[in-house]
């Protein structure tokens, strides 16, 4: 089953974040509770992990890229 | 933006996060960790820890560095220190930390809502310790009186920077009264534990640290935390450096030597972060 996964908004007052690195490639395995991609904030650096197991079919954003909370940020396929 | 330190990295778990909120929304309470926009609030919810911040999300204060939302809050909720009881027994809290945003507008400063908190965590959570990171409360000794006699096992207080720099990062607030709050509970309480913390990375100098860690000792303070500054947006307070871990280190040991009792000292120590290890650490 394909699913989306969202930009989640780190903080009350953010309107965008900027994804600054992809931690998997495309076709790559994650695993539920690793990182996946890292969103840097006006504090520090996030390593946003993934909820649940399966394979990154599409990464939606590239490095640099911003997008506002809730936005698709990649699809996963997951069991 | 400034790339980050590599030091600087922290992991999130939407799924963790979104479960601790929904009960802290349920309850209709409020936590430091979200409110200060807190980068340690991802491994804090995930292992179901939280600072619960009582008495409103608005502060009568507004200090240079700080997140909180500075404006006119709303008088303190009755039912708020049985949901804090409540919230603490669902998550299974051995230790809880309570704070507040600074109260000026009220005459107690809020301390008979701290006082109210701490007993309804007692009596519904047995063996439950608590930690209260007060306000000044403008050094009325009346109102640290009701603090005081709640028995927190710890009391904590922030001087959140070095003397020289109190006017420009909180300007509401002053250095020897802070110094007056930790002397006062730790003389009135000598078995209660006082705590205090400061932030490294708003340009003071090392030796005016050596001297601030001097300063608190000589008042009795037990337990020290030291953490990075981290500017939450441009209209804040700049941030002059990044101290490195080894930075940390070295300060720790700085204050390990002094004869603090405790020392968490690191990049992403924050005054409530892994509190009750500092509990354990000293008991």
């Amino acid at each position: 089953m394909e699913k989306q996964i969202a930009m989640p908004k780190l903080r009350e007052e953010m309107t965008k974040g900027v994804l600054c690195a992809w931690l998997k490639e495309e076709g790559e395995t994650v695993e539920a509770g690793e990182p996946l991609y890292e969103i840097e904030t006006d504090k520090v650096v996030n390593q946003i992990e993934a909820t649940e197991r399966g394979v990154l079919k599409r990464q939606l954003l590239e490095e640099g890229d911003e997008a506002a909370p809730g936005a698709p940020v990649a699809i996963l396929e997951t069991e | 933006m400034e790339r980050k330190p590599e030091w600087l990295r922290v992991r999130y778990n939407q799924e963790a996060v979104d479960e601790v909120a929904a009960l802290m929304k349920e309850l209709k309470l409020n936590t430091v960790c979200k409110e200060a926009s807190c980068p340690n609030l991802g491994e804090c919810y995930r292992k179901h820890t939280a600072t619960f911040m009582i008495l409103g999300s608005e502060c009568t204060r507004n200090c240079r560095f700080c997140n909180v939302t500075p404006g006119h809050p709303l008088p303190p909720d009755p039912d708020e220190p049985e949901n804090v009881a409540a919230a603490a027994k669902k998550l299974g809290l051995r230790h809880v930390v309570l704070t507040c945003p600074t109260r000026d507008d009220l005459p107690d400063g809020g301390a008979a809502q701290f006082a109210r908190t701490v007993e309804a965590i007692r009596a519904a959570c047995p063996g439950t310790t608590a930690e209260t990171l007060i306000s000044d409360m403008k050094m009325n000794t009346d109102a640290l009186d009701v603090v005081i006699a709640a028995r927190p096992e710890v009391l904590n207080h922030n001087v959140e920077t070095v003397e020289e720099l109190q006017k420009a990062v909180r300007p509401q607030a002053d250095y020897r009264r802070s110094l007056s709050v930790l002397r006062y509970c730790k003389e009135k309480a000598p078995e209660m534990l006082t705590k205090t913390g400061f932030m490294v990375g708003l340009g003071e100098t090392e030796e005016q640290i050596s001297r601030l860690m001097d300063d608190v000792l000589a008042v009795g303070c037990d337990i020290l935390t030291i953490g990075q500054y981290l500017q939450p947006s441009k209209e804040h307070y700049p941030l002059a450096r990044y101290a490195t871990p080894e930075d940390f280190a070295r300060y720790k040991d700085m204050a390990l030597k002094k004869g603090f009792r405790y020392v968490a000292s690191a990049p992403l120590a924050r005054s409530s972060y892994r509190a009750w290890e500092a509990l354990e650490g000293v008991q």
